[in-house]
């Protein structure tokens, strides 16, 4: 039986054949020393050309085969089921199909097998066996046919060498689309779930409500039946944590940069900088128990030795530790752009006299400021979108409060815990995740752009 | 095949010409094309009431030596001109009058420089009045990314040379107005210095320096990234700038270095080679590089 992963390293094979297959028919087609010149390409493009009709349609239609042969097989099967099962409700109809699927693959089905199950479940295969066998059939004749074209089409007048190029150029563009269209996917499917999420609360009680409980009552005398939905608490939680680690990573980290590259002596500079970077390589989950653990506990009994009503989870502990992780960010991206400010910048200031510290402050720190913030807005959408360290050190509950000793809770975290364990997925508790979800990405979107163009527009100031 | 001996007869060739036809009047006393393995200065290296002296400096970079025992002295009001082939270390030696070298880790400086009888390199000399007193306009045009008045104000504000914002406008007036760039720039001062042209980017440039009244105005190649017009402008710049200051300026152009200097030095591998008056070192040097260098044999 032809299996699907066969057939795709079958289409491999193919395609190094017709590789040599292409190039050792140029080289017959020019015969000679002399033909060989005359032929517009060298063989190996003559070669690479068969091997990319040969491959590239054989594995697109692979691919789509592989897309839907499971859609239209079920459909069949489907239609082959009696009619007391065609006719159960959607969601009844999914459960036997989801059997008839196990049964296939050997796993634990749900319900007892009885014969239609059975029957239905021989018929999948069959089904399955059937289409593989045709694609194998389809692609071993689209490859053949397409070695045998080239064969004959080979001639010192094709223009190997271009075609090649420009379906090299294609391939690059439809791989640069893949990661455009995947981020419009990603929004419109949040966009979609948010929408339902909408329809269910409305878009002024989630961006002003002041309260946020997400619950949802399964029952109508449950205790805490009904559910609050507004986000301000938990982007007012993002915005003090996110404001925190700024505070921390952008003094800390544009003073590390200047002194980076302003000061510091080649060899201490060699050493230093691949340590910063260091800082960025630390997994999130790491920083966030170093968080809970080791800073939270001690602002604590800081907090306590001074005086103050410390929760054992605070915004503080999370802000200074995720203000740590960003410094690197800061540090590497302001080191970047002071760097590029022109060395004739620096010997301008110095050749009037002016001081190290001058130069910095005056001259370097203004020429490079347009790319400093880029970097910082940069960061801010990184703090903005972190969660781990957020989800250890500063607790779930969503207080609407300045006090950073407190406990708040922030988009992020809410997400994960809406939607850890199992869950309905149109519950407007669930649907939660995916409104937070966009709205948080909307923000970070218009951070980057705003960042890019920053930086874009620093870039074409010394050109 | 035998290019250097080629070479070596067409040297000797063109210089028994010379001998004949250009120089009778030193040959009468027995003028001399110092060899080229000579590396003793020819010449008249040193001035009466010098603004500025240079004594055996020698110049490192790391190990490797980029200066060799350089002795000579910069004039009052006089342009002197320092050429020489790339890398033959006229720009360092330039970089060493204001301790631009200062900002280079590796870089190491003996010998004595001194401005108006003091030693630059002394122990108590701060070198943020010492830039002050020597300026420096650099190769490519460096304006500030400020606005044309910011940029010439910088000097002043950093020095604290005027007490109000009045002085401090008469201050950037004027030296732009010594520069030549007054009536080009005077209605968009608050408009970015980087948006002038080349020529006017150079003008600027040199309008800072100016502000700070400096005694000495270093120039290193101040014309090499501006067009024929515009380095006309600034040749003619200097020429009114000596009647002020003294200034050294390195270029690669010896029609430049001709044009606008009173002497000139020729540098050669980290040595002073020959200098002398202009006219003269360009028309009968005394020196066998100096003259394969001036009549295009290298370089």
């Amino acid at each position: 039986m032809m299996s699907p992963s066969v057939i795709f390293i079958a289409i491999l094979l193919l395609m190094s054949a017709a590789y040599y297959a292409g190039r050792k028919r140029a080289l017959a087609v020019a015969g000679s020393r002399a033909g060989l010149a005359r032929m517009h390409s060298r063989p190996t493009y003559y070669g690479l050309l068969t091997a990319m009709w040969c491959g590239i349609p054989a594995l697109l239609v692979f691919s789509s085969w592989s897309v839907f042969e499971s859609g239209i097989i079920t459909h069949l099967v489907v239609a082959g089921l009696p009619d007391a099962i065609r006719d159960l409700p959607a969601d009844r109809l999914n459960l036997v199909v989801n059997d008839i699927r196990n049964l296939v693959s050997g796993n634990i089905v749900s319900a007892d097998i009885d014969q239609t199950m059975r029957s239905a479940a021989d018929h999948y295969l069959e089904l399955q066996a059937i289409s593989h066998a045709s694609l194998a059939v389809v692609i071993l004749a689209m490859t053949m046919a397409a070695i045998a074209i080239l064969m004959r089409i080979i001639a010192p007048g094709l223009r190997a060498r271009n075609q090649v190029e420009s379906i090299i150029k294609w391939i690059l563009i439809a791989c640069s689309t893949i990661a455009i269209f995947t981020t419009i996917g990603i929004l419109l499917s949040v966009l979609f779930e948010a929408i339902r999420f909408f329809e269910k609360i409305s878009i002024t009680e989630f961006l002003f409500g002041l309260k946020w409980s997400p619950q949802m009552a399964i029952r109508a005398d449950q205790v805490g039946s009904s559910g609050a939905f507004g986000a301000v608490p938990v982007f007012a939680g993002t915005l003090m944590i996110s404001a925190i680690a700024m505070v921390v990573a952008v003094p800390v980290g544009l003073l590390s940069a200047i002194y980076l590259s302003e000061y510091a002596d080649r060899r201490f500079r060699a050493v230093a900088k691949p340590l910063m970077e260091i800082l960025a390589g630390i997994p999130t989950v790491v920083y966030g128990f170093f968080a809970a653990l080791t800073v939270a506990p001690l602002i604590r009994e800081t907090g306590i030795g001074l005086g103050l009503d410390v929760s054992s989870e605070s915004a503080l502990a999370a802000g200074l530790v995720m203000g740590i992780m960003i410094i690197p960010f800061v540090s590497s991206l302001s080191d970047d752009v002071i760097n590029a400010v022109p060395q004739a910048m620096r010997d301008g200031a110095y050749g009037l006299g002016a001081t190290k510290s001058e130069t910095v402050k005056q001259v370097v720190l203004p020429a490079a400021l347009p790319g400093i913030v880029g970097g910082v807005l940069l960061a801010v959408s990184r703090a903005i979108g972190e969660t781990m360290i957020v989800v250890m050190a500063a607790g779930l509950a969503a207080n609407l409060t300045a006090n950073p000793l407190k406990t708040v809770t922030t988009v992020t975290v809410q997400i994960v815990t809406l939607l850890v364990g199992d869950q309905e997925f149109d519950s407007p508790k669930t649907l939660a995740a995916f409104a937070l979800g966009l709205i948080l990405f909307i923000a970070t979107l218009i951070l980057n752009v705003i960042a890019l163009h920053v930086v874009r527009k620093y870039r074409e100031q010394y050109e | 095949m035998d290019a250097a001996a080629n070479f070596e007869e067409l040297t000797v060739g063109i210089e028994n010409t010379q001998t004949a036809s250009t120089g009778p009047a030193k040959a009468k006393s027995g003028r001399i094309l110092f060899d080229r393995d000579s590396r003793d200065t020819v010449g008249e290296p040193f001035v009466e009431d010098a603004r500025m002296t240079c004594r055996d400096v020698n110049v490192y970079y790391g190990d490797k030596q980029a200066i060799k025992d350089v002795s000579l002295d910069i004039g009052r009001n006089e342009v002197i001109a320092m050429i020489g082939p790339s890398g033959c270390g006229k720009s360092t030696f330039l970089r060493c009058l204001n301790r631009m070298n200062d900002t280079i880790d590796t870089c190491r400086v003996t010998g004595q420089i001194t401005l108006d009888g003091i030693d630059v390199y002394g122990k108590d000399i701060d070198v943020v009045p010492l830039r002050a007193q020597v300026g420096m306009v650099f190769q490519k045009p460096n304006p500030f990314p400020k606005s044309i008045y910011d940029n010439v104000a910088y000097g002043p504000r950093i020095h604290g040379l005027a007490q109000n914002r009045a002085e401090l406008d008469d201050i950037v007036e004027t030296s732009l107005r010594k520069a030549g760039l007054w009536e080009e720039v005077k209605d968009r001062m608050d408009q970015p210095g980087t948006g002038l042209s080349g020529g006017q980017q150079q003008r600027l440039c040199i309008a800072r320096t100016i502000a700070v009244s400096p005694e000495v105005i270093l120039m290193d190649e101040p014309c090499s990234a501006l067009d024929p017009i515009a380095t006309a402008i600034i040749e003619d710049l200097i020429d009114e700038l000596k009647q002020q200051y003294s200034i050294a300026i390195v270029t690669h152009s010896m029609q430049q270095a001709s044009r606008v200097s009173q002497r000139t030095a020729y540098f050669h591998l980290g040595d002073l080679i020959e200098v002398g008056d202009t006219a003269q070192i360009f028309t009968t040097p005394r020196h066998q590089l100096t003259q394969d260098y001036i009549t295009g044999r290298f370089g």
